[in-house]
């Protein structure tokens, strides 16, 4: 499929260009987080140490309770918050030491998905998944069938002419995941992309997520819902207080660490 | 491409807010419509101003008991000199005739005035180009000959001319600038409430990647928009009322004046259109600075 971008090379940062200086066949990890720190308090962090790597075409659950540091962790990402100590790097780059005007180009290359939505609900359908494209300076034609083909990916097929405010919670959560897949990102982030909506629904959303991951997007989704993490064989890091702990596959396996943490502590 | 994108966005932004952009264009309106008053009357000013200032005129008003060979040797010098085109003498009795002609005054009131009132003169027509330095050395040298008790170039009352015509054009740029702040003020406002109102639009443009200047893009249309929209209206408006006045009040006016009343000149109005557009560009892009830190 041809690049959204690639009429705008030059204000379009790819993937690629975010290898850094060791250029080898090897897949590098799309995401690597380094011994980070993030504090909204001087005295308490949000975040402590935190080290993750995750991998191309992986799908990572990030789990912890409300208030833990998911969604920071994510919005450090993204650039919503920069870290105060620690480096994460998106496909090889340092994303805390990018200048503001950069910060765009980091964004047209991931995907974020949140849990309200984040759609314009006087716009229809198709302007709501069509904003990444024209941002890109995707023309008229190219978008339009990418458009299409995103909200047939989502279950929206032929809905593009409704107006968003008029779809229900889960319609209006997938404009906002075909908004995120559009253009194609390397890494998709998904802050509690099911915290509003009900159980059903929140497994249909998870299906879809998984669905957009086996055609071979990285997934970092965060959640706090432990019946959508009992159905999902994938990875899981939990946060708890700040710090990340890496559980093995599955709930079972991380619910048994954390009854082993929970031991530890009481002795 | 990011310019049609804009536009289409600016657009869509009229669409939904559009009843605030009526408003805000209306009150615009009648800012440009005070300015343009202004600007119509400066114009208007200028050009009786240069009309009178180069009707170059001077008046020797003689002594009443001046000799008939003092005045014949002063008009023999006056037709000698090349600034002087015409010289006319005008007596006693003749000015009198003039004035009870021009006023309609009856014979009865015109003899109750006294007889100095009507000194008899030379009345002088000067050829085109003369400078007024040069007038007013050869005002004082006419003052100085046998027989002249005053001259009167009219300079001072040119001069008073001026001094209106100078605090009208101060007025006028007050006006605008007055005009500036309102516009810069009502756009500027605005635009802060459509971006209140489209805050997750531009949310959902910051997170997808959007520049600063992408996100800016619309609203800087739409501050144009509204400011070439208004100043245009305004100078329609303007014209309409002009004309309608135009054929009532011409001919009073140019009896009055000697010269014929004229609307702005094609580059004001274009000129004001294109200053409308900066101003209301700048007012958009100072308004968003705050909302973009997303």
């Amino acid at each position: 499929m041809a690049n959204p971008g690639s009429g705008r090379k030059g204000n379009v940062v790819r993937p690629s260009v975010f290898r850094g200086k060791h250029r080898d066949d090897a897949p590098k990890p799309i995401l690597v987080m380094e011994e980070v720190y993030k504090y909204f308090r001087r005295d308490v962090p949000t975040l402590r140490n935190v080290n993750l790597t995750v991998e191309r075409g992986e799908f990572v659950f990030v789990t912890g309770p409300s208030g833990s540091g998911k969604s920071t962790l994510l919005q450090l990402v993204y650039r919503q918050h920069t870290v105060d100590s620690g480096r994460i790097l998106f496909s090889g780059r340092d994303v805390s030491r990018l200048t503001d005007s950069s910060i765009p180009f980091l964004r047209r290359n991931l995907g974020i998905v949140f849990q309200d939505f984040k759609v314009v609900p006087h716009w229809t359908v198709y302007e709501n998944v069509a904003v990444s494209l024209e941002i890109l300076g995707t023309n008229a034609r190219l978008a339009r069938s990418r458009v299409a083909e995103a909200l047939e990916r989502v279950g929206l097929a032929g809905r593009g002419n409704e107006r968003t405010e008029t779809l229900s919670g889960g319609e209006q959560q997938r404009v906002a995941i075909a908004r995120a897949i559009v253009t194609e990102p390397a890494l998709l982030l998904a802050d509690e992309p099911t915290g509003n909506l009900d159980p059903q629904l929140a497994i249909d959303i998870l299906t879809l997520f998984e669905e957009i991951h086996e055609a071979g997007t990285t997934v970092l989704f965060a959640t706090h819902d432990h019946s959508l993490l009992a159905t999902s064989p994938h990875r899981l890091v939990v946060i708890d207080d700040g710090r990340l702990i890496e559980a093995s596959q599955g709930l079972r396996a991380w619910s048994a660490r954390m009854q082993s943490l929970g031991a530890s502590h009481a002795s | 491409m990011e310019i049609w994108s804009a536009l289409s966005r600016a657009k869509r932004g009229f669409r939904d807010d559009l009843r605030l952009h009526v408003v805000a264009i209306a009150s615009l309106v009648v800012a440009f419509l005070c300015l343009g008053t202004a600007l119509l009357s400066v114009e208007n000013l200028t050009r009786i101003a240069s009309r009178w200032s180069q009707t170059q005129h001077m008046t020797v008003y003689l002594r009443d008991q001046a000799k008939e060979a003092d005045v014949a040797q002063l008009r023999l010098v006056l037709e000698s000199l090349g600034e002087i085109s015409k010289v006319e003498h005008i007596s006693a009795v003749r000015a009198r005739e003039l004035f009870a002609e021009q006023t309609n005054m009856s014979s009865a009131d015109l003899a109750q005035l006294p007889t100095d009132a009507f000194p008899a003169s030379l009345e002088l027509d000067l050829a085109d180009g003369v400078p007024s330095a040069r007038i007013e050395k050869i005002a004082a040298r006419v003052q100085r000959f046998a027989g002249v008790e005053e001259v009167e170039t009219y300079r001072s009352f040119f001069g008073q001319l001026r001094s209106l015509i100078d605090a009208g054009r101060s007025g006028a740029l007050l006006l605008s600038l007055l005009v500036v702040v309102c516009v810069l003020a009502v756009i500027g406002n605005t635009i802060r409430l459509a971006v209140a109102n489209r805050r997750r639009e531009i949310e959902v443009l910051k997170l997808c990647g959007a520049t600063d200047s992408f996100v800016r893009g619309p609203f800087v249309l739409e501050g144009v928009i509204q400011a070439v929209t208004a100043s245009t209206l305004a100078m329609l408006l303007l014209f309409v009322a002009y004309a309608a006045l135009h054929g009532h009040v011409e001919s009073t006016l140019t009896a009055l004046t000697g010269v014929r009343t004229v609307f702005l000149n094609p580059l004001t109005v274009l000129g004001t259109i294109a200053a409308a557009a900066f101003v209301g560009a700048i007012g958009s892009a100072l308004s968003l600075r705050r909302y973009l830190q997303v």
